[in-house]
């Protein structure tokens, strides 16, 4: 989505994102920028650099070249800790340790973020995220579904402007995958900006109000400021990883 | 400082309610002081007295070693170490949480091992305690600064049992040879020698801030 003059700052953009590993290039000068309030998909196969983007927004990972801007600030070198802080991450990953309670994992990531009263935090997130009943369950003792809600929810636990979202509807069931949808649709209309890693098109083409499709590094499609439909995105990716 | 508390309060309650890592740390100094026992059978008091302080630090060095491999294996498990790694804040009161949380597990499995050890070898360590106790606090300061630095290094290698041990034990050379040199004139005059309590407080000194500083640059992938 370009921005012009007049638009207000992106609330994340990459710009030239680069990153190698070895001989293998992961990202090949990648440049988007996200509006708060919206919502981008990014789709791809399998190691298309989907993940690799998204841990180079959350300050995880240096990118070999490029930088990415978090609202006014840039997050590249002078002030990471800054972008991180503006970042809540989802990843593959649950961050989770399996030996503390649901209630004390997000009471922990809450104090990690520095959240004035992380146990007032940690019991609204609980009960959004329905897990109030097994609250005090250690994570290790918590289904795929159960881990992942929990995951969610500690990336949200500091209210962050940006969410970063990698697969997030994996392993949930039906309802839980709803309720994350109408979730990450009340995330962009409170003002977030939200970027979703997604393989499922319908998906993307549904909560994504841009998408990009990423093949070997690079944007083999942008839809830009058109939301796309599944069709439309079901051809490109066909064309691009036929390719 | 909060993130600091914070992960040593996480390290401590997982640790209480796993005990994997005392549990190993103390069976394995207690195995080593009873093989050092047998290992040297003909000896008498003064024997004893002069040995006693390189192998109490044998002792607490292989517990630290097994200790500090195990501190960061807990953060491999569900990526947690990228969680910690996310945390808005320099990255070196990380360092600091896990260094302290390795301090406490350490000091609790110290104090085990000097009470078997002074049982194995007949040496009073009661009566210097005190001041026994400050020269291994000072020891394990560094022994924890510097090893939880390349436990965060080692961890995402692909031999990080061995490379820990390698790159660990070279930089302790001077925590160990103050640490023994204290403990042993604790041990034959009951006072303390001030010129190794000083080179352990200047070896704790640089090793903190060194690991404190180089952090960020750790966690990064």
């Amino acid at each position: 989505m370009s921005v012009g003059a007049s638009a207000p700052p992106p609330a994340i953009a990459a710009q030239g994102l680069a990153k190698r590993f070895g001989p293998v290039v992961a990202l090949a000068g990648v440049d988007f920028a996200v509006p708060a309030g919206r919502v981008l998909a990014v789709l791809g196969p399998n190691g298309a650099g989907k993940s690799t983007l998204l841990r180079i927004l959350a300050g995880l990972t240096r990118p070999s070249a490029g930088r990415v801007a978090m609202g006014t600030g840039a997050a590249e070198a002078g002030d990471r800790r800054h972008g991180r802080g503006r970042v809540g991450y989802v990843g593959h990953a649950t961050f989770l340790y399996p030996n503390l309670t649901a209630r004390e994992n997000l009471v922990f990531a809450g104090r990690l973020y520095g959240v004035a009263d992380p146990h007032a935090r940690a019991a609204a997130l609980l009960a959004e995220q329905g897990l109030e009943p097994i609250a005090e369950r250690t994570a290790g003792s918590f289904s795929r579904g159960q881990a992942q809600r929990l995951a969610i929810a500690r990336g949200l636990v500091h209210d962050p402007p940006v969410v970063l979202l990698d697969e997030p509807f994996t392993g949930l069931d039906p309802t839980s995958a709803d309720r994350l949808a109408a979730r990450l649709r009340s995330l962009a209309g409170s003002g977030r900006a939200v970027v979703l890693v997604t393989h499922d098109l319908a998906q993307a083409a549904a909560l994504g109000d841009r998408a990009l499709l990423l093949v070997r590094g690079r944007i083999a499609f942008d839809s830009g400021a058109v939301r796309a439909e599944a069709a439309a995105l079901e051809t490109a990716w066909r064309e691009a990883t036929a390719a | 400082m909060n993130v600091a508390l914070a992960i040593l309060w996480k390290d401590l309650v997982t640790e209480w309610r796993s005990r994997d890592r005392v549990v190993a740390m103390a069976v394995f100094s207690f195995l080593v002081v009873v093989v050092l026992h047998f290992a040297l059978p003909a000896r008498d008091a003064d024997e004893a007295r002069r040995l006693a302080p390189g192998l109490l630090w044998v002792a607490y060095i292989f517990a630290a070693l097994l200790g500090l491999n195990r501190a960061f294996a807990l953060e491999l498990e569900n990526e947690a170490l990228a969680g910690l790694a996310l945390a808005p804040a320099d990255r070196g009161w990380v360092f600091l949480g896990k260094a302290a949380a390795n301090f406490v597990i350490l000091g609790a499995v110290q104090a085990i091992t000097a009470a078997v050890f002074a049982l194995a070898f007949d040496v009073d360590l009661a009566s210097i305690a005190p001041s026994l106790v400050l020269v291994v606090a000072l020891g394990s300061l560094g022994i924890c600064a510097v090893g939880t630095l390349l436990g965060a290094v080692s961890v995402r290698t692909r031999y990080r049992e061995v490379m820990l041990p390698l790159l660990l034990l070279p930089l302790l050379v001077p925590v160990l040879l103050a640490a023994v040199d204290a403990t042993a004139g604790l041990l034959e005059t009951g006072t303390l020698r001030w010129r190794p309590i000083q080179l352990l407080i200047v070896t704790d000194a640089i090793f903190l801030i060194v690991s404190f500083t180089s952090f960020e640059y750790v966690l990064d992938e």
